[in-house]
C-alpha cells in the first residue's frame, strides 16, 4: 500500500485499539470488583473478551500486513490469524478443563501478551514469531503446573534441592554466563540461551513459601535467611541490578507476610537501604544509573540517552498515539525488552501505557484475592508471592522508564521479548492458577459454595486436611 | 492464619497503592510535561528533511504577519528539490524568540509541533493526506512586533541585557530582546558566548530595589498600621543589628512607605521586612511566583528564587526585602510581577503564541489566561499610585519623557566589589489604565535612574507611537 494511504488507515486504527483495550480493561475491572469486593456469586463467564482480543490481534496484524509498499504481507497476516488461534485455543482449554481456575488472570495476561506480539511485530518481525513460539512454550509449562500442583501430597518435601539448586545456578552463571547489556545473566545450553535468574525467581517464591510457612523460631528460619542472602548475591555477582532488588523485596513481603516479624522486615529493609547507599558510593555503574535518573537531559548524548529517549518517544504519543507503525519506536534503546513500554506509549498513546499498569494491578488484586482465599498457609504464600512478584517486577521496569525511580534492566512480565521471562512469568501465574483450582476444589470438598462462612472454614480446617489428601490420591 | 489473611491483605494494600501511584506519576508528569519532551532537539521524530520531505513546515510571523521564517526550495542541476529554512533579514533582531533547530532554542525548536502540524485534528491531517500532493505544516503567529524589536534592538546598542514589553491585560509579550544576540540566518558561524542564551527569560539576576514592589505589596497586604508606619533613615541605619546603607549612603530622612519606595530607600524595607516576618514576605514572594517552577504553554522559562526561611537570619531577611542577598529573579517574571499591579492585581500567563495559522488560512487564536491575583485590586491601586510618584519626583524621573504618564520602579542590583550594578527599570504606561509593561535589566552599567529608566521612557514613546 502506499505511504500515505498507511498513513490515514493507521491514524483512524489508533482509536479503534485504544476503544478495544479500553473495553477489556473496563470489563476486567468490573469483575474484579465484582470478584473481591462484594459477596455476590459471580457466574463463571469469559463476557465477550476473547473475541475482543481475537478482534484486536487480527486488526492490529492485519494493519501491519499493509505496511509494505509492494502490497498485502500475507505473513503478517497469518501470524494474525495464528495468535488468535492460540488464545482462543489456549483459553478455551483452560477455561472448560480446569474448574476453579481463574480466567479474568489469564485473559489478562493474554491483552498484555498480545499488544507485545503486536509491537514485536512492528519492530523486529522475526522476534515475534519467536516470542509467540515461548508464550506457547509458556502455555505448556502453566498446563503442567495447574495440572500437577494441585495433587502433588507433600511440594514441601522438594524445598531443599531447590534451595541448592538456586544459588548454585546462579553463581555458576555468574561466572561462566554470557554477557548482554552490562550483565553476565545468559547461559547458553546448546541452541538456545536462557537467563536463569528468571527460574531461579520462581525456585525462591517456591522456597520461601514451603520453607517459611513450617518454621517458626527464628533459629529454624536461619536457612531460608541463607537462600535468601546467597540468591542476592549470585544476582548481584551477575551485576543484574533490577533483579537484586526484585529478589530483596519479594523476601521483604514474603517474609513479612508469613511471619509479621516486623522487627526482622524492618531491620532488613534498613540494610538493603544501607546496601544500595553502599553500592551507589562503590559502583560507578550504579552511579551512572542515579545520575540518569536524576536528570537525564543533563547528559543526553551519554548516561541519560536511554531514559530521555523514552520520554520523548513517550510526550511524543500523546494520549492516542502516533499511530501503529507511524512512530520510530526503534530508536529507543532496548525498544523490544526493557522498554517497550515506552514503545507502546509512543504508538498506542498514554492511555494504553496507563491501563497497563492498571492490568497488572488487577492481577495483583486478584491474585492476592486468591491467596486471601486459600487454606493452606503455604498456598497463601505461593499466590501471594506470585502476585508480589509480578508487581513489584513491572513496577521496577516501568518506573525506570517513566524516570519514577532509577532504571535497572529486568523485563515487563508477558509483554517483553524474552523467552525465559515469558516462560517464567507464565509459571508464576500457573502458582496463582494452582492455589485458586485448590480453593475451588476445597469449597466442593466442603460443599460449600462460594457463600461461606469465614469462620466455618477456619473452624473445619484442621479436621479436614486429612480427608482432603486422602482424597487426592484416588 | 488469621494473622496471614491480615498480613495478605496490607501487602496487597501496599502493592496496589504504590502501582496507582506509579499510574498517577506516570499520568501527572506526562500531561505537564509530554509537549517539552516532544520538542526536544534530540527526538528524531521531528526532524525537517531537506529532501523529499515529508511535511513542509509552515511559517513563523510576527503579529503584524511580517514574515520571519519561511521554508523555500531550490532545484539543482540534477532535478533534486532541496528545501531549506529561509530567515529574513528581521529575524536577527527577534534572534532568541525565533531561534534555531540546531541549537534547540526558540519557536523553531519549541512550536515545530504546530510547524509541523501536529497539532491539526484528525480530519485536517486526514484531508491533506489524501487529497494534497504536499502536507505543508501550520504557520505560527507570534505575539511580537518586529518594529519595536528593532527599535529595542537598536536603541540597547551593546550594552548587555534584556527588555521585555507585554500588555498586562492578556499576557502577550510585544517584544523580548536579549544581548548578546547572534543572527539565525548565518548558520556556519559560530555564536559568541552568552549570545544564545535569552536572558529575558533564562537570565537570573539580582533584582535590586525592584523586590521593594513585593514587599510593599506583602506590607500593604499584611500590616495594618502600614499607613503610619515610618523608619527614620539616615544613610547608614542600624536594623535589629544589622547595617542597612542606602545607595551612596544617602540620608532620606522620617519616611513613609510612599517616599520610601520614591526615594527608594533599603531601610524602610530593611525594617519593614524584619518587622514582617520571614513567613508573610515569602508567602507573597510565592503568591507572585517566586520559588516555583513555571509551566508556561507557550514559553520556557527559568524559576526565580526568594529563599528565605524559618532559619533565616535578620540580616539575609532584610537584604531580600530590598532584593539583594540571595533574591534571583528573570526579567520576564520582573514584567509579570508589574503586569499584576498593572493589571488591578491579577497576573497574566505570559503568551507568545498569538494563533496558528492553518493551510487553508484559518487562524486559531490562543486564548489568554489568568495565571494567579497575587494582591488585591486595592493593594495594586495603592502601590500604582506610589509608582507614579516614583516617576514623577523620584529615582524614575529620566523616564518621563512622553506625554503619556509611566508609573516605575528602578532598581541598582550590587552584584560584587569591583563591579558596576545592574541597572533595573519596571514600569507600565499609560499609569491610569495600562496597556503596555516594560522591563529593563541593563548589566554592569550603573544605578536604574540613569541608565534604565531613560532607555524605558523611550521605548514607551516608540511603542505609544506605533499604537500600543
Amino acid at each position: 500500500m502506499d505511504r500515505k494511504q498507511y498513513e490515514i488507515l493507521a491514524l483512524t486504527f489508533r482509536y479503534w485499539f485504544v476503544l478495544l483495550i479500553m473495553i477489556i480493561f473496563v470489563q476486567c475491572t468490573i469483575r474484579t470488583i465484582r470478584d473481591v469486593f462484594t459477596n455476590r456469586k459471580v457466574m463463571r463467564s469469559s463476557g465477550n473478551i476473547p473475541f475482543l482480543l481475537v478482534l484486536f490481534s487480527l486488526t492490529a496484524f492485519g494493519l501491519l500486513a499493509t505496511q509494505s509498499s509492494q502490497g498485502f504481507d500475507f505473513d503478517t497476516a497469518i501470524l494474525g490469524v495464528l495468535v488468535s488461534a492460540v488464545i482462543l485455543f489456549q483459553f478455551y482449554v483452560f477455561y472448560y478443563l480446569f474448574h476453579g481456575m481463574d480466567e479474568v488472570i489469564v485473559l489478562i495476561v493474554d491483552t498484555l501478551a498480545i499488544l507485545g506480539f503486536v509491537m514485536l511485530q512492528r519492530l523486529t518481525p522475526e522476534l515475534a514469531i519467536r516470542q509467540i513460539e515461548w508464550f506457547v512454550i509458556g502455555n505448556v509449562f502453566l498446563f503442567i503446573i495447574m495440572l500437577v500442583l494441585p495433587k502433588l501430597r507433600h511440594p514441601g518435601r522438594f524445598v531443599f534441592p531447590l534451595m541448592i539448586l538456586g544459588p548454585l545456578t546462579l553463581f555458576i552463571v555468574a561466572l561462566f554466563g554470557q554477557e548482554s547489556g552490562g550483565a553476565t545473566s545468559l547461559l547458553g545450553i546448546g541452541p538456545i540461551t536462557i537467563q536463569p535468574a528468571e527460574f531461579v525467581k520462581l525456585i525462591f517464591i517456591i522456597v520461601m513459601s514451603y520453607y517459611l510457612d513450617e518454621k517458626k523460631t527464628f533459629r529454624e528460619r536461619i536457612p531460608a535467611f541463607l537462600f535468601v542472602m546467597t540468591s542476592i548475591l549470585g544476582v548481584v555477582a551477575q551485576k543484574d541490578l533490577g533483579g537484586a532488588l526484585l529478589y530483596f523485596l519479594v523476601f521483604l513481603f514474603m517474609y513479612q507476610i508469613s511471619t509479621s516479624d516486623w522487627l526482622i522486615t524492618i531491620f532488613t529493609a534498613g540494610a538493603g537501604v544501607l546496601a544500595a547507599v553502599f553500592s551507589y558510593r562503590i559502583f560507578p555503574h550504579v552511579q551512572v544509573r542515579v545520575e540518569a535518573w536524576k536528570n537525564p537531559w543533563a547528559d543526553i548524548g551519554g548516561k541519560g540517552w536511554q531514559v530521555a529517549q523514552a520520554l520523548i518517544a513517550m510526550g511524543s504519543g500523546g494520549l492516542l498515539g502516533l499511530g501503529l507503525g507511524l512512530g520510530t519506536p526503534y530508536v529507543i534503546p532496548a525498544s523490544r525488552t526493557d522498554f517497550i513500554f515506552a514503545a507502546i506509549c509512543e504508538e498506542f498513546g498514554i492511555i494504553v501505557g496507563g491501563m497497563i499498569i492498571g492490568f497488572y494491578v488487577l492481577i495483583v488484586l486478584r491474585s492476592m484475592n486468591k491467596a486471601y482465599e486459600a487454606n493452606e498457609p503455604a498456598d497463601m504464600l505461593l499466590a501471594s508471592g506470585s502476585a508480589i512478584s509480578i508487581g513489584i517486577q513491572s513496577f521496577i521496569i516501568i518506573g525506570g522508564v517513566i524516570k519514577m525511580i532509577p532504571l535497572t534492566g529486568i523485563t515487563l512480565p508477558f509483554i517483553s521479548y524474552g523467552g525465559s521471562s515469558m516462560v517464567v512469568s507464565l509459571s508464576t501465574l500457573a502458582l496463582i492458577q494452582s492455589v485458586s483450582i485448590k480453593n475451588q476444589r476445597f469449597a466442593k470438598k466442603m460443599g460449600i459454595d462460594d457463600e461461606y462462612e469465614e469462620s466455618e472454614l477456619y473452624y473445619n480446617e484442621d479436621e479436614n486436611k486429612d480427608n482432603y489428601n486422602v482424597d487426592e490420591e484416588v | 492464619m488469621n494473622h496471614l489473611k491480615r498480613n495478605i491483605k496490607s501487602a496487597c494494600l501496599v502493592l496496589i497503592i504504590i502501582l496507582l501511584l506509579q499510574m498517577g506519576y506516570f499520568y501527572y508528569n506526562l500531561f505537564l510535561y509530554s509537549d517539552r519532551w516532544f520538542s526536544d532537539p534530540n527526538n528524531t521524530r521531528i526532524r525537517i528533511d531537506m529532501i523529499d520531505p515529508d511535511i513542509i513546515p509552515g511559517r513563523i510571523m510576527d503579529r503584524n504577519h511580517r514574515i520571519l521564517v519561511e521554508t523555500k526550495s531550490v532545484t539543482g542541476r540534477n532535478g533534486i528539490t532541496t528545501y531549506y529554512r529561509d530567515y529574513h533579514s528581521y529575524s536577527k533582531f527577534a534572534a532568541h524568540i525565533v531561534g534555531t533547530k540546531r541549537y534547540g532554542i526558540g519557536a523553531e525548536a519549541f512550536y515545530i509541533r504546530y510547524l509541523l502540524g501536529y497539532d491539526n485534528n484528525l480530519i485536517e491531517r486526514i484531508y491533506q493526506k489524501a487529497f494534497m500532493d504536499q502536507e505543508v505544516g501550520n504557520n505560527v503567529i507570534l505575539t511580537i512586533d518586529v518594529e519595536l524589536q528593532k527599535f529595542i534592538s537598536e536603541a540597547m546598542g551593546t550594552k548587555k541585557g534584556s527588555v521585555v514589553v507585554m500588555n498586562p491585560e492578556t499576557g502577550e509579550i510585544l517584544a523580548m530582546v536579549s544581548k548578546p544576540s547572534f543572527d539565525p540566518a548565518k548558520e556556519g558561524e559560530k555564536p559568541a558566548d552568552e549570545s544564545l542564551l535569552n536572558k529575558a527569560s533564562y537570565g537570573r539576576y539580582p533584582p535590586g530595589s525592584t523586590m521593594k514592589l513585593v514587599t510593599a505589596a506583602a506590607a500593604l497586604e499584611f500590616m495594618e498600621d502600614i499607613d503610619n508606619y515610618i523608619v527614620e533613615c539616615n544613610g547608614e541605619t542600624v536594623i535589629n543589628g544589622v547595617k542597612v546603607t542606602c545607595y551612596g549612603g544617602e540620608a532620606h530622612g522620617k519616611v513613609d512607605l510612599s517616599q520610601a519606595m520614591v526615594y527608594s530607600c533599603n531601610a524602610f524595607f530593611a525594617q519593614v521586612s524584619c518587622e514582617m516576618g520571614w513567613k508573610k514576605l515569602k508567602k507573597t514572594g510565592e503568591n507572585f511566583g517566586f520559588n516555583k517552577d513555571f509551566l508556561f504553554s507557550d514559553i520556557r522559562t527559568t524559576s526565580s528564587q526568594l529563599p528565605i526561611e524559618r532559619w533565616t537570619d535578620d540580616e539575609e531577611l532584610a537584604w531580600s526585602g530590598v532584593g539583594q542577598g540571595n533574591v534571583l529573579v528573570s526579567p520576564l517574571h520582573m514584567a509579570m510581577i508589574a503586569s499584576a499591579v498593572a493589571n488591578n492585581g491579577v497576573m497574566m500567563e505570559p503568551k507568545l503564541i498569538h494563533g496558528i495559522e492553518t493551510r487553508s488560512g484559518r487562524i486559531r487564536f490562543h486564548e489568554s489566561s489568568v495565571f494567579k491575583q497575587p494582591i488585591s485590586a486595592q493593594t495594586a491601586n495603592k502601590l500604582t499610585n506610589i509608582m507614579i510618584d516614583a516617576v514623577k519626583k523620584g529615582t524614575g524621573k529620566k523616564a518621563d519623557i512622553t506625554d503619556v504618564q509611566i508609573a516605575g520602579k528602578t532598581g541598582t542590583a550590587e552584584v560584587g566589589e569591583n563591579k558596576k550594578p545592574h541597572a533595573w527599570f519596571i514600569g507600565f504606561a499609560p499609569a491610569e489604565k495600562p496597556t503596555l509593561v516594560v522591563t529593563v535589566v541593563l548589566e554592569n552599567t550603573g544605578t536604574g535612574g540613569s541608565n534604565a529608566a531613560p532607555l524605558a521612557g523611550k521605548i514607551v514613546q516608540k511603542a505609544f507611537g506605533m499604537g500600543y
